[in-house]
Formats: C-alpha cells, sequence, structure tokens
C-alpha cells in the first residue's frame, strides 16, 4: 500500500517542501512505495515579497506570479481546491469539492492572511503593501503624492512572541520610500514618520522586534530625517480625518497610512480547533525543533502559520523546508525523525531602493545589524526575479 | 627626527605581516591590487536595468532545466517500465493528448530555430 504525503498550501512553504520532498524520496517514488499530493486554493504562485516592490513602481507584478504547475516536480500531483476541514483522528482533509484527501505524512503549509478588520478603520484608511491589489493601490497614492505626512505603523499578533509577517519589512519600506520621495525631488515636503507599538516581542518601547536593530535605528532613520516614534500601538483609524489613534491614548494625524496590519492564520487552520492562540488567531502550537504540530505524530508545518518566534518570511522557510522534508523522510526510513531546527533565518534586507543587508539569525542569537551595500542589493534584485523560483523548485 | 615605536605583536599579527612581505617581495601584491580594482570597478559600473536582465536570462536557463529534467525522469521510468513498443505500439502512444502536445511543442521549436537559420 502507498504511503500517501499531503502538503495543503501552494505558497513558498508548499512549493518548496513538495519539491524538496519529491527529490529527497526519488527511490521510494521510483519503487511505487509513496505518492506526493498538493492542494492549495489557486492554481497561481505568487511570490509575496515582490508586492514591496510594485509600491514603489520598481515593478509591475505580473512578475512575482507564476502558474503553479510549472513549479512543481512532475512527481507532486498538483489539485486545486480548498481545504475546508481538517481531520487529525481520520486524517484526511476534505476540500471544498467535496473530495477527501486522506494522508498518512500531512504537511500543514497555509500560511497566513492579513486582518485589517480587526482595527477600526484600518480597511478603509489604511495601506499595506502585503499584497499585490495593495501594493498598486499604494503605489498610485505615492505618485500622487507632493506633500503632507506619510505614517508608517506596525500591528503585532495578539499571542504572546509572534510575530507579524517578514519582521523587516516595515523598516526596508521605509527607507525605499525615502528613496523613492527622493528620487521623485518631493522627499523635503513629505514628513516620513515611522512608529512601532509599545509591545514587540522580546522588546518593549522599541523600534523593532529584536534589541541590537531596535538600537542601531534612531541613528539610520535620522541619518535620512525620517522620524520615529516608539510606543504608538495602532487601534483605531478615522479614515475621513485621517487620524490614526494609539492604545496609549495619542493620536497623529496622516495624508497616507503605510501599515503593517494584523494577521492571522487561514481559515481552515482557525476552524480546525488545532490553535490555542489568543483572540483566534490561529497559529499552530509548533514544536520548535522537531517542526511537528505538537500532540500530532504526522502532522508536520512550517512558515507563516507556526507559533514560533522566528520571522515569518521565506528566509525561514528555505531552512525550514530541509528539516521537515528530512524529518518525514526519516520517520518513512527509520521510524523517527532525525533532525532539528535551530531557528536559522537567512535573507537579504532591501534598505533603500539600492542597499541590501544580508541578515541571519536563530533562536540563539539575534540580527546583527551590518552596513548595506549596492552588491547586496544586487544580490536581493537577482533573489527577487530568478533565485527565488529555483529554491521554489527545489534546485538550490 | 624620528622616534622609535616598540609595538607588541600578536603571533596572528606576525603571520600576517610574513604573508603580506611575501606579496610585496613577489611583486604579487599588484596584481592582488589589480584584481580588487577590476572587481570594484565592475561593482560601480553595473546598473539595476543590467543585473535585471542577467537574471533574467539565469531564470530561462534554469526553467529549461526543470523541464527537461522533469521529463527525463518521467521518460526513464516510462521506458523502464514498458517493453520496447512495436509500430502500432508507437502510434497508441501518440494517442495520448500530453504526448500529441509535447510533440507539437517540439514541431514548433523546431520551426522557431529554422525561422533563425
Amino acid at each position: 500500500m502507498k504511503k500517501k504525503i499531503l502538503i495543503v498550501g501552494g505558497g513558498t512553504a508548499g512549493t518548496m517542501t513538495a519539491n524538496n520532498l519529491a527529490n529527497k524520496l526519488m527511490p521510494e517514488i521510483d519503487r511505487g512505495e509513496i505518492e506526493i499530493t498538493m492542494i492549495s486554493d489557486s492554481k497561481v504562485h505568487v511570490y509575496r515579497p515582490g508586492a514591496m516592490y510594485v509600491a514603489f513602481h520598481k515593478a509591475a507584478g505580473h512578475e512575482f506570479i507564476r502558474d503553479q504547475r510549472s513549479l512543481l516536480m512532475l512527481e507532486v500531483d498538483f489539485i486545486v481546491d480548498k481545504a475546508v476541514e481538517i481531520n487529525t483522528k481520520a486524517n484526511y482533509i476534505k476540500g471544498a469539492s467535496g473530495d477527501r484527501y486522506e494522508y498518512d505524512f500531512l504537511v500543514l503549509a497555509t500560511g497566513c492572511q492579513v486582518a485589517a478588520d480587526r482595527i477600526p478603520g484600518l480597511q478603509e484608511g489604511g495601506d499595506w503593501f502585503y499584497s499585490y491589489e495593495g501594493a498598486k493601490k499604494l503605489a498610485k497614492k505615492f505618485e500622487k503624492l507632493k506633500s503632507g505626512r506619510v505614517l508608517v505603523t506596525v500591528n503585532f499578533p495578539k499571542t504572546p512572541n509572534i510575530p507579524h509577517q517578514c519582521g523587516i519589512a516595515p523598516v526596508e519600506t521605509t527607507m525605499m520610500l525615502h528613496d523613492y520621495l527622493t528620487e521623485k525631488g518631493v522627499r523635503d515636503d513629505v514628513e516620513i514618520v515611522y512608529s512601532y507599538p509599545t509591545k514587540s516581542q522580546a522588546v518593549e518601547n522599541g523600534l523593532f522586534l529584536q534589541a541590537p536593530t531596535s538600537e542601531v535605528l534612531p541613528a539610520i532613520f535620522d541619518s535620512i530625517g525620517v522620524k520615529h516614534k516608539t510606543s504608538f500601538t495602532l487601534s483605531k483609524v478615522d479614515p475621513d480625518k485621517k487620524i490614526a489613534y494609539s492604545e496609549e491614548g495619542e493620536k497623529m494625524e496622516f495624508d497616507i497610512l503605510m501599515s503593517t496590519p494584523p494577521f492571522i492564520a487561514s481559515d481552515v487552520v482557525r476552524k480546525s480547533g488545532l490553535s490555542t492562540a489568543l483572540e483566534d488567531e490561529g497559529w499552530l502550537p509548533t514544536d520548535k525543533k522537531t517542526l511537528k504540530v505538537k500532540g500530532l505524530s504526522n502532522v508536520y508545518t512550517l512558515g507563516d502559520t507556526v507559533d514560533l518566534s522566528v520571522s515569518k518570511a521565506g528566509g525561514t522557510i528555505h531552512n525550514q523546508t530541509d528539516v521537515v522534508v528530512d524529518n518525514i523522510a526519516a520517520e518513512l526510513r527509520f521510524g523517527y525523525p532525525t533532525e532539528s531546527y535551530d531557528g536559522k533565518v537567512i535573507a537579504i534586507a532591501q534598505m533603500g531602493l539600492s542597499c541590501g543587508m544580508p541578515l541571519w539569525y536563530d533562536y540563539e542569537e539575534d540580527v546583527q545589524p551590518t552596513p548595506c551595500s549596492k552588491l547586496g542589493s544586487f544580490v536581493r534584485l537577482g533573489f527577487n526575479k530568478s533565485l527565488y523560483w529555483a529554491a521554489a523548485r527545489g534546485m538550490l | 627626527m624620528s622616534e622609535e615605536i616598540k609595538v607588541k605583536k600578536t603571533a596572528a599579527m606576525q603571520e600576517v605581516e610574513d604573508k603580506m612581505t611575501m606579496l610585496v617581495q613577489t611583486g604579487r601584491l599588484d596584481n592582488l591590487i589589480d584584481v580588487l580594482a577590476v572587481v570594484s570597478d565592475q561593482i560601480e559600473m553595473t546598473t539595476t536595468p543590467i543585473v535585471e536582465k542577467m537574471v533574467h536570462s539565469i531564470d530561462n536557463i534554469a526553467s529549461a532545466g526543470f523541464v527537461t529534467e522533469n521529463a527525463v525522469r518521467y521518460a526513464k521510468r516510462e521506458s523502464a517500465k514498458n517493453e520496447v513498443p512495436s509500430l502500432f505500439g508507437m502510434l497508441k502512444l501518440l494517442k495520448d493528448e500530453e504526448t500529441r502536445k509535447g510533440l507539437a511543442f517540439m514541431l514548433h521549436l523546431t520551426k522557431g530555430i529554422g525561422k533563425q537559420m
């Protein structure tokens, strides 16, 4: 009887894992012992970080969207269906089509989604670059902007010690905005205010979620004339008067509110009853080493849906996927998992339109900020436009 | 007037000095500086559009490699599973829609090459 590995989700985590599994388990596939199936609610694959460039007219958007089938190895069966039920007792996923997908091993790679409605007025009054539609809207506003104030706000999940999607993105986009407005020749007439909430994972009253970076940011922002404000936890937006209110009792006017909105896990995971996160946020309780869902011996998870403290970003997934794949392969071959995730995250942050900063950290050590460089920016560009697709295909 | 300064060197500092001395004495340092200058100049002269075009080409090559690898693995697996087909068996293979799709692609590819000759 063939063993079935089912992957739910066709984003970065699901795609890398499906292809890496196919590569790893090729002898078993050749012998007809296992089958790998992916179900996704979309026939296209979206490289999410690309939206950031769309917001500043550095990309049109289509460059970052591809046919999902074209990214999967032939050994992976691909089915477009939206998962609506997870049954971990009877080991199946139910699709919106009514079909049931049974599994011996399940990988939940269902990501996270923007939940702007959790802050009154944010949906109507705020903008964000975490989706292509949002980024295009923002790009049009930036194009028209000649003077006024852009307010940057950041919201964290209410569940303790969990980051929002891509921790460095608010800093990256603030610096990109500075460069963009400078290129346009209107920077002197536009005030940029970067604000950060009182509580952000390990840091209180800072400007970033890790202390070493939080400490160097004031000097970096001062050098480019970006104003910064700690302890501003966005709680309400008045879209008509264009005023942002904070939990701390302050208010700030804005012309454009570039926000990092609240994020929650996908609907199917939130409804599954597997999560113990606060306020129905739905983060999956994840073993930080094996990357199994706690209490379930045959269910793995990775990427944006986990309740780990590491960044919800591709640079995290690229390291997690090898652990998940090795562990599933080891379970099939030896009966127990053998690998352990050390929390490693590797990325190149886009610190302005033409400067890239390599960064790495893990469970033990925070990011140590280093100077960004033109060469770093080229490497990031190379990753965005080419290496990402090779990584998604399991080629690197 | 010059002043004598005594510097306490670590073993590592002494090693660096010895190696640098060797590079200077053999004239290699000049070449190394030239190499670094060329690398630095390349970075200076490279622009974002140049990198975009380069990575686009790399992506095309990687995509073609991915498609080919997939097809070769599939063909090897099918060939191992099945007997060599007879002439009639060949025709049966051609009935398959995906096979015809692939063949049509190869014919278009051939025409695309022909157009450039």
